[in-house]
């Protein structure tokens, strides 16, 4: 194995300069990627108001704001952590991750435990005043950071021992998860996992083996006792049209109606605040999981192809930081939150579409949601880090 | 794994990407290109509800323009389900419970039970609110309306229903609506004014037959429901179209003074003795048509016994319809002018003396000689005699002659000739076929529901009617043809029939299809949309000298000595108004009394009415059909003031006919 060169060092600079906004101009927040910057930013504006048309009410006398005020405020939360997270060096947080994962684990722990909020099924939430802390959400940034780190040290030299260490990162997070139970989350952490495990130099015999232990894995949690039985319907129900057991309105009365919302939007949709599948409430969850459908309906082909594009081109610019970054840790971490974000926004935007089981993920900066939100910015911010300190 | 790289596998991740990306774009565009337009249809269906909005009927005018059948404004106490399914258990049993209680202080008694039955039924749209009571007082609408907030759902609302200015007069044309039935909501599946399962309906007579047009267009209403199919707001709809306006040939005044005769005629039936008939009295079923014989439109239609339409407005009770529809109370729901079959006794001896005019085996001159009977050539035995009513002999009778006094004799001669010189007159049929040029055996089309076609017997008819039922007696015989002759035996008419026929001799025969309909009336402008113009069912041949013999038969049973109907024409100023007249008294069975029966026109000359009076086992047609038929000829004569129609439509118990016809046998 040799290092590929991109790896090696240029225009070496004190470390402490990054600190000070001189007329270095190789100062770190010289090198912001601006593109990827300008697409956050323009997707969060996108998702406020389609957070806003889907939460309104019908009565236009009295909108209800208080989803989009509170979205906003995420929103500004997450900027300012953001800068945060960019603005320390991404190799200081090796020593911080141990830490940061001991935390999140006890976290995790505690919400199955009996302390967390439950709703709808599932036990994930810690209701804090106002706000809910859902501790799966940073356990992703975490677990990234994590396997990062870990799979920086061992360096390619990947046994299974050593694979087995590795694998053992996100699984604690993901048994905890599972039990809450919360099956799209989990889902998230083998993506994360399995995108860093390519990447991170395991071997190929290694990956097929495990890719057949997911899918075992998933045939035994959908044939076990651990998901409910609407889970399991709303994980099967967009394969057949007609199932027995999934007889019921809820199985797949979402996908049904969200597929009409995003259909019944045509070239150009039925305009911002006009969308009837979304004025009406008809499809469920549709400031969260479902905000595709809204744009898709009210927006139209123009509005949530465009939303698509913005995606793509995030997800082009943070592959693109994993090839510029300096070290095999950024190249890792901007992996790691590359397959977090592709991941939920095929798995969200796919079962909007049908062509995807229906599980609670977010779509990024687009869904109503604090921790989902915050996480975001959060990966978004190691991104940035990463790539501005490509030359240092 | 030569090339197996960190930068390769990088560019491996990228790829899965892309492709990820492209699949999510691929599905976007077929979603939202492709096949758009059906997920906007559903996405329509998604939001809006459509619910009807009733139409009111268009009205029913006489003649004159006097409303017959109105609308009128009427109290519903109505649930709105979708407000009281949001209720708690608790709240909704208090709520229905103070309904039960306010319906039962306000005479309309209904239990919990029946209102939860009325809240379940299914043929309410979930959006209407569901009636469960009807024409409650206005002080219950007060007491309700105060309550709203106590008693979430339920509403106390005004609605059209029929009204019927005149009661029950004419409610036989008239008829009256009710819920639509299932087999009536089938067969308009298709109708241009769409109906739902709880519109009215026309259930019989006009209201029936003019459906398509008395019925409004109805209106709809969109909702815009979400996701609960909880109502939002209205979002438009078409506003209903009231129907079509009927107006009638009929003239109400002249109607009252036909029912009124009717029913007095009825009861003066019932008073009297009959010497010589096979059985008591009844007179519980009559009916008269007055008709203008120059257009065949319908003047009067009256069938006794009557009933209130007004009684279906709420919808009837099984018991109620019952007693309607039973034969032991005469069926008051049946129009005996045109559903009833009456042998026309007498009252066919005109019909009988035209077709033997039209065959050539009679002339206004021939005479015979009235013996008081008559024997059937080359038969013999007692039933080969056949004699007039109580044998009298008239002696030398001519046709005229023999109408005014009422010869059966001659009649029966000539009924004997049609079948014994069947080979010269065109064969065995051809009494029947003569006589079926005045519109008998056959429907006259006349504009009113379930008209029934009267039958004029044949050999043809007889062999058909042994094949369906057990006969005594399969040949047809000339004794046959004798009975046919005088209108007994097996002839059938309706009363409509007897004066559309009469109309038809008057107006030098041209046989009309009698209408009651005369002009339909845009329901929102008034403006005519469509006038019935008369039309001819059947033209008869009758030359003016024949027509003028059969006249002058006519004109002396009311005016010559020894007339059937003098008795009750007497003192009748028949210098200024000649009525042409024949009674007939038509033996039924061998237990019951003879059916009292009238046909006449007037004036004769030129005749402006027609007029057919028919008495269900009542006794002689000149003593009691003919005082019926004297008294409205004084009042279409002018001899009697025409006076309104009394508002409600109700009749005079104590009226009387002036005068008495005195003791006539036919």
């Amino acid at each position: 194995m040799v290092a590929p060169t991109n790896f090696s060092s240029r225009n070496q600079v004190a470390p402490g300069a990054a600190g000070r906004l001189s007329r270095n101009p190789s100062a770190p927040w010289r090198h912001i990627d601006l593109l990827l910057l300008g697409c956050v930013l323009a997707v969060c504006v996108l998702g406020c108001l389609m957070v806003f048309s889907s939460t309104r009410g019908s009565d236009p006398a009295a909108f209800d704001t208080a989803f989009v005020a509170k979205q906003v405020l995420f929103i500004g939360i997450g900027i300012v952590l953001m800068a945060v997270v960019a603005s320390v060096d991404y190799r200081r947080y090796r020593e911080w991750a141990p830490v940061a994962y001991g935390v999140v684990s006890l976290l995790l722990l505690l919400v199955v435990s009996g302390l967390g909020s439950e709703s709808k099924g599932t036990q994930a939430w810690f209701q804090l005043g106002p706000f809910q802390l859902q501790p799966s959400e940073p356990a992703k940034i975490v677990v990234i950071v994590m396997l990062a780190s870990l799979l920086e040290q061992f360096k390619h030299e990947l046994n299974v021992q050593r694979l087995v260490m590795v694998l053992a990162v996100p699984g604690l997070p993901m048994a905890l998860i599972m039990l809450q139970p919360d099956l799209g989350t989990a889902l998230v952490f083998v993506a994360i996992t399995m995108g860093m495990l390519l990447i991170g130099g395991v071997q190929t015999r290694h990956i097929a083996a495990l890719t057949l232990l997911g899918i075992a894995g998933v045939a035994v949690v959908l044939n076990s006792g651990m998901l409910q039985e609407y889970q399991k319907c709303r994980f099967t129900s967009f394969l057949e049209t007609e199932s027995r057991v999934c007889a019921e309105r809820d199985a797949s009365y979402n996908q049904d109606q969200a597929e009409v919302a995003i259909g019944s939007g045509g070239w150009l949709g039925a305009g911002l605040g006009q969308g009837t599948q979304t004025r009406l409430g008809i499809v469920p969850e549709q400031h969260t999981d479902f905000i595709f459908t809204a744009v898709g309906e009210e927006l139209g082909f123009a509005g949530s192809g465009t939303l698509l594009a913005l995606l793509g081109v995030m997800a082009w610019r943070i592959w693109r930081s994993a090839q510029l970054a300096r070290d095999p840790l950024g190249t890792l971490i901007c992996v790691g939150v590359l397959s977090m974000f592709v991941f939920q926004v095929f798995e969200n935007v796919g079962m909007t579409m049908g062509i995807m089981p229906v599980t609670g993920i977010p779509l990024p900066f687009m869904s109503y949601g604090g921790s989902s939100t915050l996480t975001a910015f959060i990966a978004m911010g190691l991104v940035m880090n990463v790539h501005m300190r490509r030359f240092n | 794994m030569k090339k197996d790289t960190p930068g390769m596998r990088l560019s491996l991740l990228g790829i899965v990407v892309v492709a990820l990306f492209a699949s999510l774009f691929a599905r976007l565009w077929y979603l939202q290109v492709m096949v758009t337009d059906e997920f906007q249809v559903v996405a329509q269906a998604n939001r809006v509800r459509v619910v009807p909005v009733g139409a009111p009927r268009g009205r029913i005018l006489d003649v004159t323009g006097k409303v017959l059948v109105d609308n009128a404004i009427s109290v519903q106490v109505t649930i709105d389900r979708t407000v009281l399914a949001k209720l708690e258990e608790d709240q909704r049993a208090r709520v229905l419970t103070a309904l039960a209680e306010a319906l039962s202080r306000a005479s309309k008694a209904k239990t919990v039970a029946d209102i939860e039955t009325d809240l379940a039924n299914e043929r309410y749209s979930p959006y209407v609110p569901v009636p469960v009571a009807r024409d409650v007082p206005e002080d219950l609408k007060i007491w309700l309306d105060e309550r709203a907030a106590e008693l979430p759902g339920v509403s106390a609302v005004r609605v059209a229903v029929r009204q019927y200015p005149y009661g029950s007069l004419a409610s036989h044309v008239l008829g009256y609506t009710g819920q639509i039935n299932d087999t009536e909501f089938e067969s308009m599946a298709n109708s241009e004014k769409p109906y739902t399962l709880n519109d009215e309906i026309g259930k019989s007579g006009l209201e029936l037959q003019y459906e398509a047009y008395l019925r409004g267009t109805p209106g709809t209403r969109e909702i815009e429901v979400d996701a609960q199919n909880e109502p939002i707001r209205d979002i438009g709809g078409e506003a209903p179209i009231p129907g079509d306006d009927v107006v009638l040939n009929l003239n109400i005044d002249v109607q009252a003074q036909a029912e009124q005769a009717l029913k007095t005629g009825l009861a003066f039936a019932q008073g009297r003795s009959c010497a010589g008939c096979k059985g008591a009295v009844v007179a519980q079923v009559g009916s008269t048509v007055v008709l203008d014989a120059r257009t065949g439109g319908v003047v009067a239609m009256a069938s006794y016994p009557t009933y209130n339409p007004a009684d279906f407005i709420d919808g009837v009770s099984d018991s109620e319809f019952a007693y309607l529809d039973d034969p032991a109370n005469f069926a008051p729901q049946n129009n005996y002018a045109i559903q009833g079959q009456y042998a026309p006794g007498s009252t066919l001896k005109p019909f009988t003396a035209a077709a033997g005019l039209s065959a050539g085996i009679l002339t206004p001159e021939t005479t015979i000689n009235d013996t008081g009977s008559f024997d059937v050539p080359g038969c013999s035995g007692d039933s080969c005699t056949f004699r007039n009513d109580n044998g009298k002999a008239y002696g030398t009778v001519n046709l005229s002659r023999s109408l005014t006094v009422s010869s059966d004799v001659f009649y029966y001669g000539l009924g004997a000739r049609f079948w014994r010189e069947q080979d010269v007159l065109g064969g065995p049929e051809m009494f029947r076929s003569l006589l079926e040029r005045w519109g008998f055996y056959k429907d006259t089309g006349i504009d009113l529901p379930y008209e029934q076609s009267g039958r004029i017997p044949s050999p043809q008819w007889l062999t058909k009617f042994c094949e369906e039922v057990d006969c005594l007696e399969d040949t047809w015989r000339t004794g046959d043809n004798v009975n046919m002759a005088v209108g007994q035996g097996s002839v059938l008419l309706t009363p409509l029939q007897i004066a559309n026929s009469y109309a038809a001799i008057g107006n030098g025969g041209i046989v009309w299809t009698p209408h009651v309909v005369k002009q339909i009336l845009d329901g929102v402008t008034g403006e005519v949309i469509e006038t019935i113009e008369p039309k001819e069912l059947s033209r008869v041949d009758l030359l003016p000298e024949w027509r003028a013999a059969i006249v002058d038969g006519l004109l002396g049973v009311t005016t010559s000595e020894g007339g059937t109907a003098s008795g009750a024409f007497s003192g009748f100023d028949s210098a200024a108004y000649p009525v042409a007249a024949k009674t007939g008294t038509a033996q039924v069975g061998t237990k019951k009394a003879p059916t009292a029966v009238f046909g006449s026109f007037a004036p004769a000359g030129n005749p402006q009415y027609a007029m057919s009076v028919l008495l269900q086992e009542a006794g002689y047609g000149g003593t009691t059909a003919a005082p019926i038929a004297r008294r409205l000829y004084d009042v279409l004569s002018g001899a009697i003031p025409l006076v309104p129609a009394p508002p409600g439509g109700k009749l005079d118990d104590l009226a009387t006919l002036a005068p008495e016809p005195g003791d006539v046998r036919d």
